[in-house]
């Protein structure tokens, strides 16, 4: 098929996915930013499966400190239970943004640098926009993976190197929206403000 | 900005009005006072408020300033026909209002025509170019239309003659940081700093931008500015100590050799990871473990 066998390919779960858009929505006014947790898959070699998500920040995404401090708690955290950073997600500020920023660019090298397969999601606000109306069961991101020459590039749409684990994520997301669930998610801002609130999110979803 | 004490006392006075125990007024007036942006819950419980005559008679003259609250809150959530309806009752009351020309400019802009808001600003301007909010405006909707070079300009110029505008420098400087022209965000930062030398906040922003320029000596300023904060807070600002760990392992790091800088270096990261160490240890025992490996990966071994 016209894929590419040795495209990379992504699956990302129900938790990971629906924690990144509820911390996009809790800051509609800026840009947020998350990190992907996960692992090559042991049975497929191109893929990579996404298996949670830690939202980052609500402002200032491009200043250093407080990510690199995220990133080592993060890594401590997750390499505890055999996962790592394979991936980040951002969200611009503005709705008619959809270009891939600077500061999302840098971030995603860097992850790229320890993961050579690292993807960059962006949000795609106007197919998020629309899926209360449709059934879409395809995730409200767009893929970006970095090519030979070392630059970031959108995956086109249909080539569903992106998919969502769960195939109702979107259902159980548009539930999750409208209980606002989105008032509870904890990013490492909310931590750095008030330590006892938990990045990790445990309780999230019970 | 607002301190924790109005944060708290705000956050109590939303919660009464939300489960029934009244106190809207009160709610949407500290909410003015503090210039905080809580529009859903403003619109919610002031539309209550507009939509009830009795109440809304009882307030008198207030009913006015309600009816503008509402309307902004209103335009933020996009309830743009509750914002019509108020920008219409104002504009009844008060035809010749100059305030009311700016709510139906924003009005413009809440609906996305951003040309005729910017027709409406630039004769507003014509009249009388000291206006600060209307020139604040205007800069938005280049921010908004995703002008950026245009909303630098804009947002610069009005710095040259507003040049005590503390949140337009700020402004400023987050959107460089967004565009990572970080020498020109610490510029803004350092304009903050000379204004009010004793705002903490303001010393560990300047921080964190110099880390992120980088380069030993920009890394040692840096350093200055971390230490700055934390005795400015009694050291109790977190981010401050964390900036101070990553600085002085930056620097070791890139000092290697040069003995009398790993010294004081040393020392004051050790401060600083004890200090956090308490920290968790009270208010997040269970992540203590993974702080305290994190602060080991930070020291640099000489």
């Amino acid at each position: 098929m016209g894929n590419g066998d040795d495209q990379p390919r992504y699956e990302i779960s129900q938790v990971a996915y629906i924690k990144l858009v509820l911390h996009a929505l809790k800051h509609r006014t800026s840009a947020v930013n998350g990190v992907l947790l996960g692992r090559p898959s042991s049975s497929d070699g191109s893929l990579t499966e996404i298996s949670d998500a830690v939202p980052l920040f609500h402002s200032n995404l491009g200043l250093l400190p407080n990510l690199e401090i995220s990133l080592i708690l993060i890594e401590e955290h997750y390499g505890g239970k055999g996962l790592s950073v394979v991936g980040y997600f951002h969200a611009n500020e503005r709705y008619d943004d959809s270009e891939l920023s600077g500061v999302a660019r840098n971030i995603g090298d860097h992850i790229y640098r320890d993961f050579p397969n690292a993807p960059i999601l962006l949000l795609d606000n106007k197919k998020f926009e629309a899926l209360e109306k449709g059934k879409d069961r395809s995730p409200v991101m767009q893929l970006y993976t970095r090519n030979a020459s070392k630059n970031w590039k959108l995956s086109p749409d249909g080539g569903s190197r992106l998919i969502l684990k769960e195939p109702s994520a979107n259902v159980v997301l548009m539930d999750y929206i409208s209980s606002e669930k989105w008032r509870d998610i904890v990013d490492f801002d909310d931590h750095l403000d008030d330590i006892s609130k938990d990045w990790v999110n445990p309780d999230l979803f019970k | 900005m607002v301190t924790k004490t109005e944060g708290t006392q705000l956050d109590d006075l939303e919660n009464q009005v939300d489960n029934g125990g009244g106190g809207a007024w009160e709610y949407l007036c500290l909410v003015r006072k503090l210039k905080v942006r809580r529009s859903e819950k403003v619109l919610k419980h002031g539309l209550a408020l507009l939509n009830d005559p009795k109440k809304r008679s009882s307030l008198g003259h207030d009913e006015w300033t309600l009816y503008e609250q509402v309307a902004v809150a209103a335009m933020d959530c996009q309830s743009l026909d509750v914002a019509k309806d108020c920008v219409k009752a104002l504009r009844k009351q008060f035809p010749e209002s100059k305030r009311v020309g700016k709510l139906e400019g924003l009005l413009l802009e809440a609906k996305g025509s951003w040309a005729e808001a910017e027709k409406v600003y630039s004769s507003f301007l014509e009249e009388n170019p000291f206006d600060q909010v209307v020139h604040k405006r205007r800069i938005a909707v280049a921010k908004a239309t995703g002008n950026m070079s245009t909303t630098i300009e804009l947002l610069s110029k009005y710095l040259d003659t507003f040049m005590a505008d503390h949140d337009a420098w700020r402004e400023l400087a987050e959107i460089y940081i967004s565009l990572q022209m970080y020498k020109q965000a610490a510029f803004c930062y350092e304009e903050l700093l000379l204004s009010q030398p004793t705002n903490a906040l303001y010393h560990l922003a300047y921080a964190d931008v110099l880390y992120t320029i980088g380069g030993l000596e920009i890394l040692q300023s840096a350093r200055k500015y971390y230490s700055s904060t934390i005795s400015l807070t009694g050291g109790k600002n977190r981010r401050a100590l964390f900036g101070l760990c990553l600085c002085s392992s930056a620097i070791a790091q890139l000092s290697k050799g040069r003995n009398k800088e790993d010294k004081d270096g040393l020392e004051l990261q050790s401060l600083a990871a004890e200090a956090l160490q308490k920290d968790y240890k009270e208010r997040a025992p269970e992540k203590l473990p993974l702080l305290t490996a994190a602060l080991k990966s930070l020291k640099v071994s000489s």
